[in-house]
């Protein structure tokens, strides 16, 4: 098996170094950017679908590019977990581009940005080494800022420069981090770094201040209340198919980095030491819990409660991470998945949408769109129902998961605080079922063509995974068990 | 003979509980494709209704036996070692809500094909594909084999009602569609709380006859805990079994159609709730634990309480099927209550209130339904001399009334006399004098209706509701707020555009000034599609009454409490 351990490379380099070809064949050809990029990441599927079932038979791979050794060379790590979010970001990316096929936007750059973003995320889950998760996080952050200004709509200019600023600032505090880190054990090695803090000493401020910028600088990636304010922005004007990946995919991605940082670099002895950074790292995320979905019922336009609600999801995720415990970790992990494919779908639907119905966004517009519409219409109510995280759905499971691990610790404030924000996520998205299917259709079927086959096959899909993966929990959590263990032992 | 049962009780593989679920969903898939089909559509409600009570019958000899099917499907969620297991089973206590519910769904399902057509509704596809699902939904709180699935099931239901309830797509079908759902979802998360605790408290969320093990142990430990779990769970049920303060969704919900309102706010869905509370008693913390750690006494003072107050807020219903839901709400507290005083009889004396409460509620309600297609008749103002027009409705109407008070040889005297009994058993005298005072109440309120409609003619009637202004004086300004909500004004709140408020009960078009005519035919007064279903529940109210021991339910509750009693003593 050994001999197949570049795979884990080419996952991250085949989408980099291919993102370049859609310009360049541009010049010759129209349109061949959508085909090359669904080639592409068909590919980088098939590898990571490999590379995933070697994990599993083997256990987590090491490989160092190029054969150069550590502390020279560039070190990439995979187990379960970073395979589970692999495949998450790769499935939904192709969900993307059946939409994005018909729904645009269109162009050979867009498509040289998309598979650049692609392969960034890529780079930061297989990373082994934290400077080179923050150059895969610049890649893909300044690759975005370029897709979001890619809509028709000229303030998508400003969003992405705010959205610029932001991320930029998100990710200088992080590689302050990183310098610190270095200072204080000499090392960018994630699996040398844990042994060489403990000897530097938990509770020096060097490192504390290290994990605390670090924190802070992710903590603007997953957009965390309450620096969660590019968030809104860079939805409202970003186009449909990339407000999925910047709402389900992107704040997966840094959340998994910064799971990564706190149980494989900082170690949960870390957490121990210092119940501070702990208790406040629980507070932050109960707070983006809560703002987020008070923030998302005070929308009315389906992106925005969508975005809104990403902020809070992301808190439970959040929540689950800092509890930091075997329970609410696998919990965590669930529900990055879970809401991964929820959201994502979502975010298709409401563009599927928008290009039926004439570009509709709120909750008024959405009246009665069953009695056109019913398998959109189905699977919207389907998909909610998840976020929502009403029993069987994965949502459910997830937060199962999470309440009880975080009742383990003792936390029971905790998981009644994570249980009664379902009461909130319900108040956000039951007025858009209620309206699409108890109000009269109001609006005007203005382009029943746009919608293809393959864009309803992609939503089914989305709805079936969201209403029957909680079913699956048990074989995941096998799945996933030791590499839950490895993480938090 | 008791040791016998216990050691009896055997699980065996089965397909069945499973077989039962999955009839619904294929129901309702079908359903939905033979939309533009009305007749094939409702045959495949009939045909999924028979099967799903075919099935469920036929589990009844073995279960009689002590045999507990089950289906399982391997862990749902697991944590380290321990897993929860997505486990169907079919035991005594689940077949009682089974049977009840699948049995009545049949009639229930006859009966909408007149109700729904003969009062001309719009969506029909979707009603009797959400009625389907809902009684499949129910199915599945009833087979569920521990909390877990439980829950599932009891939030799926509520989901599923959802759209029953805001049918008919009017501004306050929808927000009592919402205040249904806040309800519900409250109490559904209250459940899931109270699960989380119960399984790291005691490790284990399997339902057990008389109790799971480490529960009572922990009782001993931390009753706290213990009462902070059985609070968190038995709260949770209370919503939906509409225990006061948390019954205010369902007078809202009876804007649904009234085979819903029948079947599922009289029996399915409020009856989930009471059944949950039921297992909580039973089977997860065992009736000696709960008495241990003393919540028994709380819980019935909240059912006492409700029982009185809800049915002085029925007296002053005007309108037909409020009163009948303040009704429900009193009647489902009798379970509530049964079950609280924890003793042999009281547990039989609740649980048999299932079955008698539901044959002569659901009775009531298709009575309503009748009078509302064949006359349009909502308020019980509107009723004087009906009992002319529909004879065999107002009949039926006066059995299922009968026995909702507790007059013997009917259905609600067999199950009020165990609870009353329960109650002396406890000791407990508050219990009877608290019965005696409902089923006087009952009377009050019931009465004027039977009264009305064979007794006053049209010209001369006394008017009703016979208690019509608020308890306490009369208010002011006539917005004034009622104790149970609404406004004083507002007599006829939920019909403001075809009756003239302000004018009391001067309507002009009912009752018909020159008095009700006679049917044409005998069975005529109404479609056999209706009154077929009316007499067969009535029917069963009097066979249940006569001979309560010669039908399954007494034998099975028996068997339940018997189990219950001898497990945890």
């Amino acid at each position: 098996m050994d001999q197949y351990e570049w795979f884990v490379a080419a996952i991250v380099l085949l989408p980099l170094l291919t993102a370049a070809i859609p310009v360049a064949a541009g010049l010759r050809w129209k349109n061949v950017g959508w085909s090359f990029a669904a080639t592409i990441l068909s590919v980088t599927l098939a590898l990571a679908v490999t590379v995933a079932w070697m994990i599993h038979e083997n256990g987590p791979i090491h490989y160092e590019l190029a054969g150069v050794e550590v502390p020279f060379g560039i070190e990439l790590y995979a187990d379960e977990f970073s395979m589970l979010v692999v495949l998450l970001t790769l499935l939904i990316a192709l969900g993307v581009l059946v939409y994005t096929r018909i729904g645009g936007p269109r162009g050979n750059s867009f498509y040289a940005g998309f598979l650049l973003l692609n392969g960034g995320m890529y780079g930061v889950v297989i990373t082994g080494d934290i400077f080179n998760l923050y150059v895969f996080l610049e890649i893909m952050a300044i690759s975005s800022y370029a897709l979001v200004s890619s809509s028709k709509y000229r303030w998508s200019t400003y969003a992405a420069f705010k959205y610029l600023l932001v991320g930029t600032v998100g990710a200088s505090f992080y590689l302050l981090g990183v310098a610190l880190t270095l200072a204080a054990t000499g090392t960018l090695t994630m699996h040398e770094l844990p042994e060489l803090i403990a000897e530097a000493g938990y509770t020096d401020p060097v490192v504390i201040t290290a994990f605390v910028l670090m924190g802070v600088g992710l903590a603007i990636k997953i957009a965390l209340f309450p620096v969660h304010t590019w968030l809104a922005d860079a939805h409202a004007s970003a186009p449909d198919g990339i407000s999925a990946v910047i709402s389900a995919l992107m704040p997966a991605v840094a959340v998994y980095a910064f799971a990564r940082v706190i149980y494989t670099v900082f170690t949960p002895e870390f957490l121990d030491a210092n119940p501070t950074v702990a208790q406040l790292l629980l507070v932050g995320a109960l707070l983006s819990l809560y703002a987020g979905s008070f923030f998302a019922l005070l929308q009315d336009h389906i992106k925005l409660v969508l975005a809104y609600s990403t902020v809070s999801q992301f808190g439970i995720i959040l929540t689950g991470i800092a509890v930091a415990n075997e329970t609410a970790l696998f919990g965590s992990m669930l529900q990055i998945f879970g809401h991964g494919i929820v959201k994502a779908s979502l975010f298709i639907l409401a563009g599927m949408f928008a290009l039926r119905f004439g570009g509709i966004r709120t909750v008024d517009e959405y009246a009665g769109l069953a009695k056109r519409a019913p398998i959109m219409a189905g699977a919207f109510a389907v998909l909610g129902v998840a976020m929502i995280g009403l029993p069987p759905t994965v949502g459910f499971v997830g937060k199962w998961y999470i309440a009880l691990g975080a009742f383990e610790e003792g936390l029971w404030l905790v998981s009644a605080l994570v249980l009664a924000s379902t009461l909130l996520s319900a108040g956000y998205i039951l007025p858009f079922i209620n309206r699409i299917y108890f109000h009269p259709f109001e609006g005007e079927d203005v382009d029943r063509a746009s919608i293809t086959h393959g864009m309803l096959i992609v939503i089914v899909i989305g709805a079936t995974i969201g209403l029957t993966l909680g079913f699956f929990s048990a074989e995941i959590q096998g799945i996933l068990e030791s590499a839950v263990e490895d993480m938090v032992v | 003979m008791t040791e016998l049962l216990v050691a009896q009780t055997t699980t065996v593989e089965s397909i069945r509980p499973a077989a039962v679920l999955v009839i619904p969903i294929l129901a309702m898939g079908l359903i939905f494709l033979s939309k533009n089909r009305p007749n094939v559509r409702e045959a495949w409600s009939i045909l999924a209704a028979i099967s799903m009570f075919a099935i469920v019958a036929s589990m009844v000899p073995g279960v009689l036996d002590g045999t507990v099917y089950e289906t399982d499907f391997g862990a749902f969620v697991g944590l380290g070692d321990e897993t929860i297991d997505l486990a169907l089973q079919a035991d005594a206590l689940g077949m009682v809500f089974a049977l009840v519910s699948s049995g009545l769904y049949v009639l229930t399902a006859i009966y909408s094909i007149g109700y729904m057509r003969g009062h001309h509704e719009p969506f029909q596809t979707r009603f009797f594909a959400m009625l389907c699902a809902s009684v499949g939904a129910a199915l599945g709180v009833a087979f569920a084999a521990n909390i877990f699935v439980l829950l599932v099931f009891y939030e799926v239901l509520t989901l599923a009602t959802y759209p029953l309830v805001a049918h008919d797509e009017s501004a306050e079908a929808r927000t009592s569609g919402y205040k249904y759902l806040a309800y519900a979802l409250s109490g559904g998360l209250a459940v899931f709380g109270g699960m989380v605790a119960v399984f790291w408290l005691a490790g284990d969320i399997s339902f057990t006859r008389g109790g799971i093990e480490g529960l009572a142990t922990l009782a001993e430990d931390d009753p706290w805990a213990a009462r902070a779990a059985f609070a968190l769970l038995a709260g949770g049920f209370a919503v939906k079994a509409g225990v006061m303060p948390v019954h205010a969704w369902l007078p809202s919900a009876m804007v649904a159609p009234t085979p819903v309102s029948g079947l599922l706010h009289a029996v399915a869905v409020v009856k989930a709730g009471a059944f949950g509370v039921a297992r909580t008693v039973i089977d997860v913390f065992g009736p000696e634990t709960v008495a241990e750690i003393g919540m028994g006494t709380p819980l019935a003072i909240l059912a006492g309480a409700t029982i009185i107050i809800s049915s002085l807020f029925a007296l002053r219903q005007d309108n037909l099927k409020a009163r009948l839901a303040y009704s429900t709400i009193a009647q489902l507290s009798y379970i509530v209550l049964g079950l609280s005083l924890l003793t042999q009889m009281g547990l039989m004396g609740g649980l048999l209130h299932i079955p008698a409460h539901a044959f002569a509620k659901l009775t009531l309600f298709l009575c309503a339904g009748a009078l509302y297609v064949q006359l349009d008749v909502k308020y019980i103002s509107e009723m004087p001399g009906i009992g002319r027009r529909m004879p065999i409705t107002m009949s039926a109407f006066a059995v299922g009334s009968f026995s909702m008070a507790g007059i013997p040889i009917l259905a609600g005297f067999v199950s009020k006399w165990h609870i009353m009994w329960g109650g002396a058993e406890a000791g407990n005298l508050f219990v009877p004098v608290v019965l005696i005072a409902s089923g006087a109440l009952n009377v009050a309120y019931f009465w004027p209706i039977i009264y009305t409609a064979f007794f006053e003619t049209p010209d001369d009637h006394g008017g009703k509701p016979v208690l019509e202004h608020p308890f306490g004086g009369t208010p002011i300004k006539s917005l004034q707020y009622r104790p149970d909500g609404g406004h004083a004004g507002d007599g006829h709140d939920d019909d403001g555009d075809a009756h003239d408020d302000g004018h009391g009960h001067g309507h002009v078009e009912l009752p018909p000034s020159d008095g009700w005519d006679r049917p044409a035919g005998r069975l005529s007064e109404t479609t056999l599609l209706m009154l077929v279903p009316l007499m067969s529940t009535a029917t069963l109210v009097l066979l249940f009454g006569i001979a309560p021991d010669h039908m399954v339910f007494f034998d099975l509750i028996q068997g339940i409490v018997e189990n219950a009693g001898e497990v945890s003593s």
